[in-house]
């Protein structure tokens, strides 16, 4: 147990310190100047009086030891710079979307993780009948479609085509709804964005599921528990399940890298106001101090749920408390 | 057991259908030159053409034949997903093999740096990459390939160091074989299946990030490419002309990673033993 703490913590340590290269020393190396390649895209007069307020705002006139310090206090205070595009700080954008992108990443997480867990299950216990099979195909056909293709489809046959949902926001702007009518209308804007990221979630979950629960079907337990005559649907989700999930619960960080990535085409698409599209409008507006900004806050937020993940670990798994 | 991956191979449906359309489709990005009708980079015909005899596919909003445009960003994704792949594995064989074989300190560094890499949204950091040094393509392949070699490496480590302790390897080596001989007659070729699997999946990850990426805007937007094909499409939703713009990269994109999808499970299902539906049968 000791050593896979140990191992867990020296990885979070390198993912912070490679977060703090990306963000802090790579536009400080790069050949040239880093005020002329943060602003070089922008429509500015870049006077000598304007240059030297740039390098004296950004502190870039100051020693590098000096200019750490400065970058670490400043991230300890949770300020992650100002973004000069939006003329706000970066923490109050990301702050306005993070709700909506931990709303979609959250739901699709918990809903495409118990729909692949039922069919995975249900699949492996199935093994080469008509329902595994014709259920695998459809999945790996399924994990084929991209997120971003699933996403334009849907736009172009529920929004467009049929004009059943909204195609962008995340509510009715200036609708006034309160209570239920507002919940209702977030919900409404919610369905396609949220049908879409989980639909592309479920297959990875599935195959997963599927694999190791085919492994775990074959040992002496489950056989067991049917001599014994319990009913098939608890030796399938109590006994066997129960074990076949572990591999899924370690796969839970890569998946949350895995949704986010997702979640940023999918906001895109459907022009919902999370971080993705803030990425997006970053993009567009080479806006270098916001896309820094996102780039920490999304790898701070998947290394907690790794910590939890890892914490928790010991209660899906009691055997790893003794294993080392 | 005895495995013959090649004639397993042609037994798998799924392996088989895959394969057939990566071929098809690998053949068609390669003779793009010759069989695209027009120059994708030039005016062909007023905008917005319908589709007919002339332009299959129609043209776009500047006069560009959208179906030669596709015939070129097809090519642009295969090669991307080719280059990454080739050369995340490569790293990832070479780091995962020195870590089995020097261990010790260099062992734990390299696995704990493909730990960290595993649970950062690599997406954020192309995007970063791309905006420091202006979307070249080079640089993306090179930066992919540097964030995708980790699962490889992982399980090259393992595998070669469960190979270091069987007994034909450690019989080699107490015959006085050196350590290159035992690499290239004993491990390397254990090795294969790792690699195969490896190339195929990141292949599969290059493919979706290029359109990903080039969706986002931050390709070069000269090159052709799906993804910038889709987001420029998109643009023009309200003009009704989605089927036949907008569907054509979105398919091409859905068959490209099907078939590397299919591949990537037939070669799971023959070599994982475990997975196997008759464990018993004799050799």
């Amino acid at each position: 147990m000791r050593n896979r703490a140990v191992k867990m913590v020296a990885a979070y340590l390198l993912t912070i310190l490679f977060l703090l290269f990306l963000n802090f020393l790579l536009p400080r190396l790069l050949p040239g100047d880093a005020i002329i390649a943060m602003y070089s895209g922008h429509e500015m007069a870049m006077t000598e009086e304007v240059y030297e307020e740039l390098v004296r705002m950004h502190g870039l006139d100051l020693p590098l030891h000096e200019q750490f310090l400065t970058y670490i206090t400043q991230l300890a205070h949770g300020d992650l710079g100002y973004s000069y595009i939006s003329n706000a700080p970066t923490a109050e954008l990301i702050m306005g979307a993070l709700p909506w992108t931990l709303l979609l990443v959250g739901t699709s997480f918990i809903l495409s993780a118990i729909a692949g867990i039922v069919l995975g299950v249900e699949s492996s216990w199935r093994r080469g009948g008509r329902f595994d099979r014709s259920l695998l195909t459809f999945m790996l056909l399924l994990d084929g479609i991209p997120s971003l293709a699933l996403g334009i489809m849907a736009l172009m046959i529920f929004c467009l085509h049929f004009g059943w949902f909204p195609s962008t926001g995340a509510m009715t702007p200036y609708s006034g709804a309160e209570g239920i009518g507002h919940i209702k209308d977030v919900l409404w804007h919610l369905v396609l964005p949220l049908a879409t990221l989980t639909l592309s979630m479920i297959p990875g979950d599935y195959l997963l599921i599927r694999n190791s629960m085919m492994l775990t079907i074959r040992e002496p337990y489950v056989l067991t528990a049917r001599a014994k005559g319990i009913k098939k649907r608890r030796i399938k989700y109590l006994h066997a399940a129960r074990n076949a999930i572990l591999p899924f619960s370690t796969r839970i960080g890569i998946r949350i890298a895995y949704i986010i990535t997702g979640a940023l085409f999918i906001e895109k698409i459907f022009a919902y106001p999370g971080l993705g599209c803030l990425t997006y409008s970053a993009i567009s507006n080479r806006d270098l101090p916001l896309m820094q900004g996102i780039l920490t806050v999304s790898v701070l937020i998947v290394l907690l749920i790794n910590i939890v993940v890892d914490m928790m670990y010991k209660k899906i798994d009691p055997r790893v408390e003794n294993a080392y | 057991m005895h495995i013959k991956p090649f004639k397993d191979f042609k037994n798998d449906k799924i392996g088989v259908t895959g394969l057939v359309l990566i071929l098809l489709l690998i053949t068609t990005a390669i003779l793009a030159p010759v069989i695209a009708p027009y120059d994708p980079w030039d005016y062909s015909a007023p905008a917005f053409q319908p589709p007919s005899g002339e332009h299959p596919l129609g043209t776009n909003d500047i006069g560009y034949d959208i179906y030669s445009e596709l015939l070129w960003s097809l090519r642009t994704s295969i090669l991307f997903g080719i280059a990454v792949a080739a050369i995340a594995c490569t790293i990832g064989l070479v780091l995962g093999v020195s870590a089995a074989l020097i261990g010790g300190m260099y062992d734990m560094i390299v696995m704990r740096i493909a730990d960290a890499l595993l649970a950062i949204p690599t997406i954020m950091i192309l995007i970063l990459i791309a905006a420091y040094f202006k979307p070249s393509t080079i640089v993306l392949v090179i930066a992919l390939s540097l964030v995708l070699w980790q699962t490889t490496a992982r399980g090259v480590r393992a595998q070669t160091l469960s190979l270091k302790t069987k007994l034909y390897v450690k019989a080699a080596n107490n015959m006085g074989a050196p350590t290159s001989y035992t690499m290239h007659r004993h491990i390397m070729p254990e090795l294969f299946p790792l690699y195969a699997m490896g190339f195929v999946t990141k292949a599969r990850t290059a493919v979706f990030m290029e359109a990903g990426l080039s969706f986002l805007g931050i390709f070069d937007p000269t090159t052709k490419s799906l993804g910038i094909m889709m987001s420029y499409a998109m643009r023009y939703l309200y003009l009704d002309v989605w089927w036949n713009w907008l569907l054509p990269p979105v398919i091409a994109l859905s068959l490209l990673i099907i078939s590397l999808g299919f591949i990537s499970y037939a070669i799971e299902e023959i070599f994982d033993p475990r997975l196997r539906r008759n464990n018993a049968t004799p050799i």
